[in-house]
């Protein structure tokens, strides 16, 4: 167990240090003058135009050395919004977090009950409604969605997480729930196929495995078997994939925070895109990448506690 | 279990009620007047910001001396009530108006512009934003409470448009060059930001909102609504249904599409305001460096004016407006759009379109056709974030066929252009340019100092886009800088659009309009500027937000909002109540099923 977690740690590590080296040389590699991106419209003196430019004309091994240090800090601020990017991410994070977050939450509760359900009866008519649907749900995309949604509901907020003038904590989450409840709904219904597909595969394996048999032989009822047995066999590959999902949380959801004019990280690269933002974009990818390799490495671990063949192996 | 849900809920009811508009507060209900805007405002301090939607905020949080008129765009008084160049033309006067206060009190005085402008003179990052308006400024200098006195170096037209929002020196003092690269301006612990304009920042939420409080002192009078909302949308589409559904008053910067779908729909006007952008397709006129050495890949034909000028020829520019602009604008001429009228120039002899003509100056320019009808190729740069500029490009590749030039389209992002224009590798290209009130910076891209630089062994791009460079052009660009008779200022800018037009360094191709759509059954009283076709927000200057009204004041124009926030409450209640419920069912369902597990 021990050789296998330092294993996956230092896989882990290693991944981590390639892409923040190979992070630091794309975008050099990038064409493009990016202190002409800072300073187009902005009244300055050519004077302070030639220091910013020498600060970038550095040698690239001292500008390394200087981005390993931290390499969320970078040489010049943000052009778009000329701060910090470290400051800026550290705002987007919690949005999205939470956009995604429930969505992934929700998507995997329902994706996996449904799984069950129509596994667990093959072919039944609930299995075939249920495959149907979300299949056609997964086959859709989550812009098209949010649009739908926000012009069949107009009941809800058509964008933003919270209503102008709303005060006070209760009536803050209040607000920030009913704003939430268009851009959630439009991610799980898209994400609840994946979950669905794959818990009703991994069941339908365990379906004519020897162990019901011998549970149905005990007397269980049909219920408990697929409870107490069967269900928490087929969930390891779910698991995995909930795992995998939660990695890309950080990621965002760029399309339906867009739609949704949702102030998250999706959003934010979306914008540093259009710049383009250099060092925001930097920045941003190094935080997508380290999120999807924390949570495979803790996706990797979850997996040797569930299941200690994996470890053995 | 049950008991726990009946408490939260009563906590989360008694708790919203208590902080909210619901609780019975007799006070009046405000009136909000909400923008939707696809941009935030990127920082709402003056020597950070730089998207049009932060100087919007600028001019609403600060007083300007001098601000431009809602009739024809000119120079026109404000903060200071009058001004006035010294007969030796070595300072300007500005008698500052008595009586105005900030937000917190304070009395606003000369002292207070003195401070702006020598920071900003002093100042390195300060700079950033403004530097170009004080390049010709010694210093600033208060002589007492009302009077104002700008040393200048050299007379110069630029004194009555100095766009510097006057800061407030009990506020920035405390805020040392290091810390305004990071400083905020945004309201903290509740306080609005200290200004002195129509309206105070009160809230700010980054990517969502900023909230201001009017003025009711402001010394042009108190604004006839309470609170102004910028709303930021990041999608044209949902920015129009919240306009429809009454949850924004105003709708800005909307492309064409969305802007028809708003035609029919109820309450709701569309505008097509004239604006103060102009696109073009830039020649290279011969790329070089300011000090005159040949840089770039250019092809050779196009240094020839009468190539050029057949170019020009051949472009149809009412087509473009009708089918690229689906007619929100007008054909193009000079480089001071008509927005501008008392600098705009319609040229005696318009570049109209003329195939026939265009063929002939190709042929007596010595470029006759080959055997094959065509006569030299060239290539077209179109941008990669503009569909109207790849459009543009199309059109303009099939009338060039037609005059046997063979063109090839290549679409690239504006980074990747901005870099080649720079290091003159290219013959022409589709851009355009937003022109100030003060056509200086505008007129500056056609000179020869504004062609490219090299610093070390890089080239870097300065304005010029075309590479043109006249010495008679150059000397009227001098004439008019020091030149601070308006009407003769005008005068020559007249002279100098007329010479780039004669000389086609751009074949301009069209005055584009700004489109927005606003809730006409809630709002009336707005100022266009230019009047009367003019924009009506995001103007120079503050005209409309001191004008614009509720339609009446019975019909309570606010209900919609207001309703909104409590539609918001009641909805987050229920959400709430869904997802409480649906975890008690569950955990009681496992509980009955456990228990009943247990049994079996």
């Amino acid at each position: 167990m021990r050789g296998y977690v330092l294993k996956k740690v230092g896989w882990s590590i290693g991944t981590l240090l390639f892409v923040v080296v190979f992070n630091f040389f794309l975008f050099r590699l990038l064409p493009g003058d990016p202190i002409g991106l800072y300073t187009r419209g902005r009244n300055m003196s050519p004077e302070q135009l030639i220091r910013l430019r020498q600060q970038l004309n550095r040698p690239v091994g001292e500008q390394f050395v200087e981005y390993l240090a931290n390499p969320f800090a970078s040489a010049i601020n943000s052009t778009r919004f000329n701060r910090p990017v470290w400051e800026i991410i550290g705002e987007r994070v919690w949005p999205t977090v939470l956009l995604v977050g429930t969505a992934v939450l929700v998507a995997a509760l329902a994706g996996v009950w449904l799984g069950i359900r129509s596994g667990w009866r093959r072919g039944s008519r609930f299995d075939r409604i249920t495959t149907g649907t979300t299949n056609t749900l997964y086959a859709m995309p989550e812009f098209w969605v949010g649009m739908m949604l926000i012009m069949w509901l107009p009941f809800f907020p058509s964008g933003g997480i919270n209503s102008v003038g709303v005060s006070g904590f209760f009536a803050t989450a209040a607000d920030t729930l009913w704003h939430m409840v268009l851009p959630v709904t439009a991610l799980a219904i898209v994400y609840l196929a994946e979950y669905t597909s794959i818990m009703r595969a991994s069941l339908v394996d365990e379906l004519r495995q020897d162990y019901l048999t011998l549970a149905r032989a005990k007397g269980l009822r049909e219920d408990l078997v697929r409870r107490r047995h069967a269900v928490p066999n087929a969930l390891l590959p779910t698991m995995t994939l909930i795992f995998l999902n939660l990695g890309f949380v950080i990621g965002g959801a760029i399309t339906v925070e867009y739609v949704f004019s949702w102030p998250g990280l999706g959003l934010l690269t979306a914008e540093a895109l259009r710049g383009p933002d250099i060092p925001l974009l930097q920045a941003v990818f190094l935080l997508f990448s380290l999120g999807v390799i924390v949570f495979t490495l803790l996706a990797d671990l979850l997996y040797a506690v569930l299941d200690p063949r994996v470890s053995t192996q | 279990m049950h008991h726990f849900v009946i408490r939260a809920l009563t906590f989360a009811l008694a708790g919203g009620l208590l902080s909210t508009p619901l609780s019975p507060t007799p006070a009046a209900p405000k009136v909000t007047f909400t923008i939707g805007i696809q941009s935030d405002v990127d920082s709402t301090n003056p020597f950070t910001g730089i998207v049009v939607e932060a100087y919007e905020t600028y001019a609403l949080m600060y007083d300007y001396l001098t601000t431009s008129s809602a009739k024809d765009v000119s120079p026109q008084p404000s903060l200071a009530e009058s001004y006035s160049e010294a007969p030796d033309k070595k300072s300007w006067t500005y008698k500052i108006r008595a009586g105005v206060k900030w937000s917190d009190g304070q009395p606003l005085t000369a002292r207070d512009a003195a401070y702006t402008f020598n920071r900003i003179i002093d100042g390195d990052f300060e700079q950033t934003n403004y530097g170009n308006y004080v390049a010709n400024i010694d210093k600033a200098e208060a002589t007492d409470d009302t009077t104002l006195v700008l040393h200048v170096k050299q007379p110069t037209p630029i004194m009555e448009r100095l766009a510097v929002p006057i800061l407030p020196e009990h506020v920035w003092k405390d805020v040392d060059g290091k810390a305004v690269k990071s400083y905020a301006n945004e309201p903290e612990n509740g306080q609005p930001v200290v200004g002195s304009g129509p309206f105070q920042l009160v809230e700010r939420r980054k990517g969502q909102y900023l909230r201001f409080a009017a003025n009711k002192n402001y010394w042009q009078g108190a604004p006839k609504f309470d609170e102004l909302v910028f709303r930021v949308f990041t999608n044209a589409d949902a920015e129009a249904q919240a306009l429809v559904r009454g949850e924004i008053d105003f709708a800005y910067d909307l492309q064409s599409n969305v802007f028809n779908s708003l035609k029919d729909k109820p309450g709701v006007t569309t505008r097509s305001s004239e604006y103060s952008g102009f696109n073009e397709i830039a020649f290279n006129t011969g790329a070089a460096l300011a000090d005159g050495t040949p840089i770039g890949d250019g092809h050779e034909a196009l240094k020839n004016k009468q190539v050029r000028l057949a170019i020009s020829h051949a472009i149809d520019r009412q087509t473009l407006v009708d089918r690229v602009l689906n007619g929100h604008g007008s054909p193009g001429d000079t480089f001071i759009p008509p927005v501008y009228p008392l600098l705009h120039h319609t040229p005696a002899a318009p570049q109209n379109f003329d195939l026939a003509k265009a063929n002939q100056l190709l042929d007596a320019a010595g470029y006759a056709k080959k055997a094959d009808g065509t006569r030299f190729a060239l290539r077209l740069f179109a941008r990669q974030e503009s569909q109207d500029s790849q459009s543009t490009a199309e059109f303009v590749k099939s009338w060039l066929k037609e005059i046997g030039i063979d063109v090839t389209v290549k679409v690239m992002s504006e980074d990747t252009l901005t870099e080649v224009i720079g290091q003159g590798d290219y013959d022409m290209f589709e851009w355009g340019w937003v022109v100030e009130p003060d056509p200086d910076y505008q007129m500056s891209v056609f000179t020869c100092g504004k062609r490219s630089y090299k610093d070390g062994d890089a080239i870097y791009a300065d304005l010029s886009d075309s590479f043109y460079c006249n010495p008679a052009y150059d000397e009227l660009y001098e004439q008019q800088a020091g030149e601070t008779d308006q009407a003769k200022r005008a005068e020559l800018a007249k002279r100098m659009q007329q010479m780039v037009h004669d000389d086609a360094a751009y074949a301009i191709t069209y005055y584009y309009n700004d489109l927005v759509a606003y809730r006409s059954d809630r709002w009336t009283g707005f100022t266009p500027q230019p009047d009367p076709d003019g924009s009506l927000l995001f103007q120079y200057g503050v005209h409309s937000y001191l004008t614009m009204a509720p339609v009446t004041a019975t019909e309570k124009p606010q209900a919609a909002s207001s309703s909104g926030v409590n539609g918001a409450l009641i909805g987050g209640i229920v959400a709430g109540v869904v997802v409480l419920a649906g975890a008690a069912f569950l955990v009681t369902r496992r509980r009955s099923s456990a228990s009943a597990d247990d049994r079996e």
